[in-house]
């Protein structure tokens, strides 16, 4: 019994590896959980706004690149005014377009 | 014949620049607006903000947002002046009246149907202060639970 909690490491941090991998998730450790509803959506945000740039963070990982919706939660309608925002910020210089 | 809509206009200044060639090209573009019988309604500056990657040579820049009433031909004039600009060195016009439009209404709609669900229920049309919902989910972690078993055995 012991012997088989070695290999999960830690208790309930295990579970939440299995599912992730079932998710196919990135298999690098230290990433948040999965969020399954839509941050605008949850808190009430009506207007996307290109200039806020706290804003728009959480969806662009180190790479630069747009986060799925997949693993964002984001909905669809959402994602499409993110994206729109998003591309505004990058024009502006406030996010950039690609990072090494 | 020319509608009137909002706009929002972001320029960025070279940081070559002094403040007195900012204050300059705002009364530049001040001038434009009112020789199209448009309105300036905001303006807002940022200051220097270091940029996100390089434009040309620059590594920072002085932003500044401008709120316009006006017509599509008075955004022209003012797009193609700012281009031929030096000391700018990018610049984005945004028109904005309909995505407040949609904010509004859908923010309108929300407050109405809260108070009609409210008023339903009893309850006074605004929430009270107490009553206010905290952000912790934790049912999420019993839904995972039930897939847990599998991968313990």
């Amino acid at each position: 019994m012991s012997g088989e909690r070695g290999g999960g490491g830690r208790g309930r941090g295990g579970k939440k590896d299995d599912k992730d991998k079932a998710k196919g998730e990135r298999p690098r450790g230290g990433f948040f959980r999965r969020r399954r509803v839509c941050k605008f959506c949850a808190d009430k945000i009506d207007y996307i706004n290109y200039k806020d740039v706290r804003l728009l963070a959480p969806f662009i990982p180190e790479r630069g690149k747009i986060q799925p919706r997949r693993i964002s939660g984001t909905c669809a309608k959402h994602q499409r005014a993110l994206q729109t925002a998003i591309s505004r910020a990058r024009q502006l210089a406030l996010i950039p377009y690609v990072t090494d | 014949m020319s509608q009137n809509r909002q706009y929002e206009l972001v320029y960025i200044v070279s940081p070559d620049a002094n403040e007195q060639a900012v204050a300059d090209l705002h009364t530049q573009v001040e001038q434009i607006v009112q020789r199209f019988n448009g309105t300036l309604d905001k303006t807002e500056n940022w200051g220097r903000r270091k940029l996100a990657y390089e434009i040309g040579h620059a590594r920072e820049g002085t932003y500044v947002i401008e709120t316009l009433t006006g017509s599509g031909e008075m955004v022209k004039e003012i797009d193609r002046r700012l281009r031929v600009t030096d000391t700018i060195i990018r610049h984005l016009t945004v028109r904005i009246d309909e995505d407040i439009r949609v904010a509004d209404r859908l923010r309108t709609e929300r407050k109405e149907t809260q108070a009609r669900r409210r008023t339903a229920r009893g309850l006074p049309p605004e929430p009270l202060p107490s009553e206010r919902r905290g952000d912790r989910d934790d049912d999420d972690s019993g839904e995972m639970g039930l897939e847990a078993p599998e991968g313990q055995r």
